[in-house]
């Protein structure tokens, strides 16, 4: 029986398929099986992040319909095998998905992984529902920026009013995490500390991302960002991943700025 | 007046003061009851039946751990004095 994690943000554009790429990868390097699955029908992108796209043949409406088996539709990555990939539709609209469709392949999903990421969609709208409803947990991805806080915060209250193990009675596991992070910024107090939006969202950390070109680099070239060992935003998807699976891995404050105590006191009186 | 001397408000401790404010407002509005404008109706019409009411108020509060259902009716001033005469 695995745990399914639905990636949730809110806010489109914060990082929320590279995190969910990456994390998946990350947790496949733990030796666990992982599945991600992209929950954005009609706007696939996980499988270009992957790079994958060239692979796909059946996607998870196919699979929802009963057209096809859901081993005719995994995507067994090359990078890794412990990494499986199902591809989001990309002709149909995400009101295709239904309730009692998504809870069978999610119960299928779970039978067979270690781990079942969701990517969901941005907006807070009936695709985003359908990707909360049956997660036993959350991966909440910000920036630190208002926009992208308070759009969080709106799909954390819809997780929480939504979310099947809520209607039980249970709890639904929350974990942030914050992407994007510019040290500089945040010494000169252009940006948001952490710890400041864990005051205001109120919920878990579970890890934080520097702004690291490599992403878009990694994006570029379909491989993700985690396997670039010197990419500081790689790094840090690892110790999350580390974390999801389970181990205790320190956070590492990348709010202060190690470029040297001459730009630090310059960055003080800009 | 003096931000040229004493240098302006970092942008972050805005930013956090008014997400603070605009969240709480968010969060507010989504704990309003569904049915809260039946309850209404149905609380007048009760009271109704002994004295007359102005207006009815429901609100919900949270404090930590706690929600409470506030409900203030307003009774109808004229009525008031024919039941202090009674």
């Amino acid at each position: 029986m695995g745990i399914v994690i639905a990636v949730i943000s809110g806010k489109g554009g914060v990082g929320k398929t590279t995190a969910t790429a990456n994390l998946g990868l990350g947790i496949a390097m733990n030796e666990k099986s992982c599945i991600v699955v992209d929950f954005d029908i009609g706007q696939r992108n996980l499988d270009m992040i992957l790079g994958l796209e060239n692979r796909v043949v059946y996607d998870l409406v196919q699979v929802m319909d009963g057209d096809v088996k859901l081993k005719q539709a995994v995507i067994r990555s090359k990078v890794n095998e412990n990494l499986y990939f199902l591809a989001a539709s990309q002709s149909k609209d995400k009101t295709v998905l239904e309730s009692s469709k998504v809870e069978k392949l999610v119960a299928e999903l779970r039978e067979s992984y270690d781990y079942v990421i969701l990517d969901s969609p941005a907006g807070i709208e009936s695709g985003f529902e359908h990707t909360i409803e049956f997660a036993d947990a959350a991966i909440v991805v910000v920036n630190p920026e208002v926009s992208s806080i308070r759009d969080a915060d709106r799909a954390i209250g819809i997780l929480d009013s939504k979310s099947q193990k809520v209607k039980n009675g249970e709890d639904v596991a929350k974990y942030l995490v914050i992407n994007r992070i510019s040290a500089e910024m945040i010494q000169s107090g252009e940006m948001l500390k952490s710890d400041d939006i864990l005051e205001i969202l109120n919920i878990k950390l579970v890890g934080k991302v520097p702004e690291d070109r490599g992403v878009i680099d990694a994006s570029n070239r379909g491989k993700p960002v985690i396997l670039d060992k010197k990419s500081q935003a790689g790094q840090a998807y690892s110790r999350i991943a580390g974390r999801l699976c389970g181990q205790k891995v320190e956070m590492k404050d990348i709010e202060i700025s190690d470029t040297g105590l001459f730009k630090k006191l310059t960055g003080m009186f800009r | 007046m003096f931000d040229w001397l004493f240098g302006k408000k970092e942008s972050a401790s805005i930013a956090k003061d008014r997400l603070t404010i605009a969240i709480m407002s968010d969060r507010d509005s989504m704990n309003e009851l569904p049915f809260m404008d039946e309850m209404k109706a149905e609380i007048i019409e009760v009271v109704k039946k002994y004295v007359g009411v102005r207006a009815v108020e429901i609100k919900k509060e949270v404090h930590d751990d706690l929600e409470a259902l506030s409900i203030d009716v307003e009774l109808d001033p004229d009525e008031v004095k024919k039941i202090k005469v009674n």
